[in-house]
């Protein structure tokens, strides 16, 4: 079951680690999965107790006896479902993370892409300037970078949420893809460049496909900088009909009397499809780069 | 004790149908007004109560409304209560995205207004009759002389106790003063083993052991700091030592006002200091008892008096809204805040009404928790309107935590929040 | 060229630096231009999104511009008709250096004592990010039954919005109400009272941020490891090297572009974390753990905004982490080329 349906290159890499599963004493095979059962039981552990939470009323959700399950009930996820904007909210969120994750991928590919094969003028102190925009506080920012999408007639638009997540995921694609496609021999793209390819062509139909992990590492980042993001969202998103889902559940704990229980069913109906997005994405974490790459 | 819950849809239909003819009434007898048809506009109005609870109600009453002005159309938008001030100021200072009309938290009307982002209603008929509304909850909506707002609702911190619990540890009168509170609590916790009081390690839950010692944060009119004073210095030496002798819970230092609410709900603790806004949480608690249970009155008195600050929310204009709007938007916030509109928010939501004339509708008079709230809203305590009072509480709330759960001096602690003052919030003020 | 992976490998046509000659702006771009059109989409965006902004701020922290002051001149608008506008009596102006003199020298905001908080905040968040994610990802790179499971599951937490996962752990934290107190007090230990003392309530911050940023410390990192050639290890294995010297001289030197850039830019990101210390412990108590973000975000954001002082923050949190990017750079470059 990990051999993944990468078609070619995936058994290539389990089979690079030879060792793995033919030398393993069981001792070590179960201080492996026992270590892997403890990591995922407190990775999951706080999730469990917003999907339990989901199932209660209100006020069992914050109270001084301690359950597992109390008078579970079914009528959080219905009131989320049916008697807010929650559909409208997922929908949006799908749209402005998945058009995130496409257009970041592009922009970051190509970005680190030139950052590792050109020595451009201007190349080390854009990577410098990369880090430059990560530095100063978003939360300080956020007043300037509202005017300029007021002047832009972007407020309240999904595309003023696309722009500002790009800003944030791209540097850090960049650099990310940068490192893959240096890990990637330059002869290959010698051997493009002398059949005749230019270097948009190589880029695409060479350099791309071979630098799959460091892609899936971008579509997951941009991706969900995109679907949990709450400050730009709240700050330029005015309309219930806008909002996203991350944004749009914040309703659920006004001032007073936070609903936790609409909360914690909301927070497990988001968690559900990026869990989805992750079971996909995941496969294409290992493949065959180094031997697809070197061998073939 | 109450009535069914039958009676009351039918006064809340009743209290609809009044607002319905009220309306009807005063469009034609207004001079200046023809047909309300005949106005038309398309305004946007930021709520910021909470959507699941409070939110069903105010569109009702647009619902409402649009019987009478059926070409006034309001977008009705809700807008989570901690993002509104900044959202709103971010939006007014582009000039792209402000609402119309936005419902205020009652510290923000000074603040919006010094910065030129509200109408001031002057003149308009709003104010036509100002009297009919509370002194105190009026007084938010001025500044430099001029009115921004006309109070939506209105609050008050007061005593709330578990009628129970009083009962089965045999205290017949709700205490009148700190010292009383601190004698019943230790009754409680003889007779019946629960805690007597909690506070709410918070700087505006502490603001009735200032005021009760005749504090204040600053003094507006001799434009000084004055909450380093010896009267404040005392009050919340009452507040500190409720807590150190065991009559209040020790609070933790994180969600202190979750606590507090849970362990009232659960009848763990006897009394809390809260305003009306929690009375339909603690009413639909299971475990709570019901209404029946929960008794209100003043907040205790210190030596002085006894004093809670004023809070509560107006409707106020944003003044990029353009001026052809003006009398659509005059129309619905003069429906929103009708007297019959709001006894129907108060019979629906258990909110204060902020005119008097409200409270001599039958729905509000007959009802037992608003009637024990009259007399705490009635003598509440109007905080400095100026437009740095939203920056009080930072410093204060700091002090709550340092003085109640983390057992430092009040003396020096209050000394900390007035330097805090003096160096980041009123800076031309005079230190005491 | 199989094994030359360690070390970013040569570029391809490395030209010697540019001499200034004439015409060399049009060389440069007849050579160039396919960079440059690549790059061009994203620094057009972070120019107009970022560095306007950014040079605005600067700009701002020598003035005393406030909410209140920024305006010429305050117009009052009469629901009636009228508007009266008047001159603003304290209108803005250049104050110099006075908001770096006031916020250095403590008498605006507690900015020594923040940058203390931010450091032990920042140095705990990113070595655990980076110890755990690393050993997470080793485990999940061996071929193993369920690896999927475990890569999902141990991913999940990337998946919550964080604000969700940050009351979450507040939740579990909870003095009187929380798991984990009535864990501790199942297995007879006393109750702790986390968020009353600033040492315990920055460690709920660090451990549910820790929690947060695990999974993206283990995709990443997960992802560099599949850049190491199979080959570097069915040599070492040949040559008898054990599973730690293989990681120790395989995978870590394998990692090595992909670690600088993860921690280089994690502890940017774990610097500025806003909402997480916002969320969990509110700084808290008193005051106490506020690191430099949300410190100073409480000064110059609560009531009347003050932008000049909320700029004065972001250009010494810039200064200081520019600092720290070169020294690091400088750090790592003794040990080959960087960048």
């Amino acid at each position: 079951m990990t051999v993944t349906p990468m078609a070619a290159p995936a058994p290539q890499t389990t089979g690079a680690h030879p060792r793995g599963r033919g030398r393993r004493s069981p001792l070590a095979s179960l201080g492996l999965h026992a270590t892997l059962i403890v990591a995922s039981l407190i990775a999951v552990f706080p999730i469990v107790w917003v999907l339990l939470s989901s199932f209660k009323p209100g006020h069992a959700v914050q109270s001084s006896e301690l359950t597992l399950v109390k008078e579970p009930t079914l009528a959080n996820y219905s009131y989320v479902l049916f008697d807010t904007s929650f559909p409208t909210w997922m929908v949006n969120s799908v749209v402005i993370a998945l058009c995130t994750m496409l257009i970041g991928i592009l922009m970051s590919a190509t970005t680190g892409y030139a950052l590792s094969r050109f020595n451009f003028p201007g190349r080390r102190h854009l990577l410098l300037v990369f880090l430059v925009t990560q530095m100063f506080p978003v939360a300080i920012l956020i007043v300037p970078i509202y005017q300029i999408m007021a002047a832009l007639g972007l407020i309240n638009t999904h595309a003023a949420l696309v722009i500002a997540y790009l800003t944030i995921a791209v540097p850090f694609c960049s650099w990310m893809l940068k490192g893959y496609f240096d890990s990637i021999p330059t002869s290959l793209d010698e051997a493009a460049s002398i059949d005749g390819a230019g270097p948009f062509a190589t880029f695409w139909k060479v350099i791309m496909p071979l630098a799959r992990p460091g892609i899936a590492v971008t579509a997951f980042y941009t991706f969900l900088t995109a679907w949990g993001e709450v400050a730009y969202a709240s700050a330029f998103m005015q309309t219930d009909d806008r909002f996203t889902l991350a944004y749009g559940m914040q309703q659920f704990v006004p001032q007073f009397n936070a609903q936790w229980e609409y909360l914690t069913a909301a927070a497990v109906l988001v968690t559900v499809p990026a869990g989805l997005v992750f079971l996909y994405a995941q496969r294409h974490l290992v493949s065959g780069l180094t031997a697809g790459g070197t061998k073939g | 004790m109450r009535r069914t819950a039958r009676g009351i849809a039918v006064l809340a239909s009743a209290a609809i149908a009044l607002v319905v003819t009220a309306c009807g009434n005063d469009a034609t007898e207004a001079p200046t007004k023809t047909d309300p048809a005949a106005l038309s506009a398309e305004l946007t109005w930021w709520d910021t109560s909470d959507p699941a609870n409070e939110g069903p109600a105010f569109k009702q009453l647009i619902t409402e409304f649009n019987k009478t002005y059926p070409n006034v159309k309001i977008n009705y938008q809700s807008v989570p209560f901690g993002d509104a001030q900044n959202k709103f100021k971010t939006a007014a200072a582009a000039k792209s995205g402000a609402p119309d009309i936005l419902r205020a938290e009652v510290a923000w009307v000074p603040e919006f207004a010094s910065l030129g982002y509200l109408y001031n209603l002057d003149g308009s008929e709003l104010l036509a009759d100002e009297s009919d509304f509370f002194a105190t909850p009026m007084s938010a909506n001025k500044f430099a002389g001029k009115t921004y707002g006309v109070p939506q609702v209105t609050d008050s911190l007061a005593l709330m106790y578990n009628k129970k619990i009083f009962t089965e540890a045999g205290i017949t009168e709700a205490p009148k003063t700190w010292a009383d509170v601190k004698t019943a609590a230790a009754t409680i916790k003889a007779k019946t083993g629960k805690d007597g009081l909690f506070i709410n390690p918070g700087g505006y839950f502490l603001l009735p052991f200032i005021y009760g010692e005749g504090g204040d944060l600053v003094d507006t009119a001799a434009k000084k700091i004055v909450v380093n004073s010896d009267a404040n210095v005392a009050g919340i030496k009452v507040a500190a030592d409720l807590v150190k002798s065991g009559a209040a819970v020790k609070p933790p230092a994180k969600d202190g006002y979750g606590t507090m609410m849970t362990l009232f709900k659960e009848q763990k603790v006897a009394m809390i200091i809260n305003g009306p806004w929690e009375v339909n949480n603690v009413r639909t608690a299971p475990t709570f008892g019901g209404i029946e249970n929960l008794g209100v009155a003043a907040v205790p008195a210190g030596s002085a008096k006894a004093g809670a600050p004023v809070g509560g929310h107006n409707y106020v204009l944003y003044s990029g809204m353009a001026q052809d709007k003006a009398a659509a938007a005059i129309a619905f916030v003069k429906f929103m805040s009708s007297a019959q509109s709001q006894a129907f928010l108060a019979d629906k939501l258990g909110v204060l009404p902020t005119r008097k004339s409200a409270y001599e509708i039958d729905s509000v008079k007959n009802n037992a928790i608003i009637a024990a709230f009259q007399p705490v809203v009635a003598a509440a305590v109007a905080r400095p309107w100026i437009p740095e009072g939203g920056q009080f509480f930072t410093a204060l709330d700091v002090m709550a935590t340092e003085v109640l759960v983390q057992g430092k001096d009040a003396k020096a602690s209050l000394d900390t929040v007035a330097d805090t003052y003096k160096t980041e919030v009123v800076k031309d003020y005079s230190a005491s | 060229m199989s094994t030359a992976t360690a070390t970013p490998p040569a570029r391809t046509s490395p030209p010697p630096r540019e001499t200034p000659r004439p015409g060399r702006l049009r060389r440069s771009w007849d050579k160039h231009w396919y960079a440059w059109v690549m790059v061009a989409p994203v620094v057009i965006v972070l120019a107009v999104l970022i560095f306007y902004p950014l040079g605005r701020g600067i700009l701002l922290s020598f003035t005393d511009l406030t909410e209140a002051n920024q305006l010429a001149e305050i117009c009052d608008r009469s629901i009636t008709g009228a508007e009266v506008c008047r001159p603003n009596p304290n209108a803005w102006q250049y104050i110099g250096l006075d908001n770096y003199a006031d916020v250095l020298s403590g008498k605006v905001g507690r900015f020594w004592q923040w940058l203390g908080i931010t450091l032990i905040w920042t140095v705990g968040c990113v070595v655990f990010h980076y110890a755990l994610g690393l050993g997470l990802a080793v485990l999940l790179n061996r071929p193993i039954r369920g690896r999927g499971v475990y890569r999902v599951l141990l991913i999940l937490p990337w998946a919550v919005p964080a604000f969700v996962s940050a009351f979450a752990w507040r939740f579990m934290f909870n003095e009187k109400f929380g798991l984990i107190n009535s864990l501790l007090e199942a297995a007879g230990i006393s109750r702790v009272e986390w968020f009353a003392d600033w040492k315990t309530s920055l460690l709920t911050a660090i451990v549910a941020n820790i929690w947060l940023g695990v999974p993206f410390m283990m995709v990443t990192l997960l992802g560099g490891m599949q850049t190491i050639p199979t080959e570097q290890y069915e040599a070492a294995e040949i040559d008898g090297a054990t599973a730690w010297q293989r990681f120790v001289n395989i995978t870590l030197p394998g990692l090595r572009s992909v670690s600088m850039t993860v921690l280089l830019l994690g502890t940017i990101w774990t610097f500025n974390m806003f909402p997480v210390i916002f969320l969990v412990n509110g700084g808290g108590p008193a005051g106490q753990t506020e690191i430099l973000v949300t410190g100073a975000f409480r000064s110059a954001f609560e009531g009347i905004r003050n932008y000049s002082m909320a700029s004065t923050y972001g250009v010494l949190i810039l200064s200081i982490l520019l600092v720290f990017s070169v020294l690091y750079r400088r750090a790592l470059r003794k040990q080959g080329e960087v960048w």
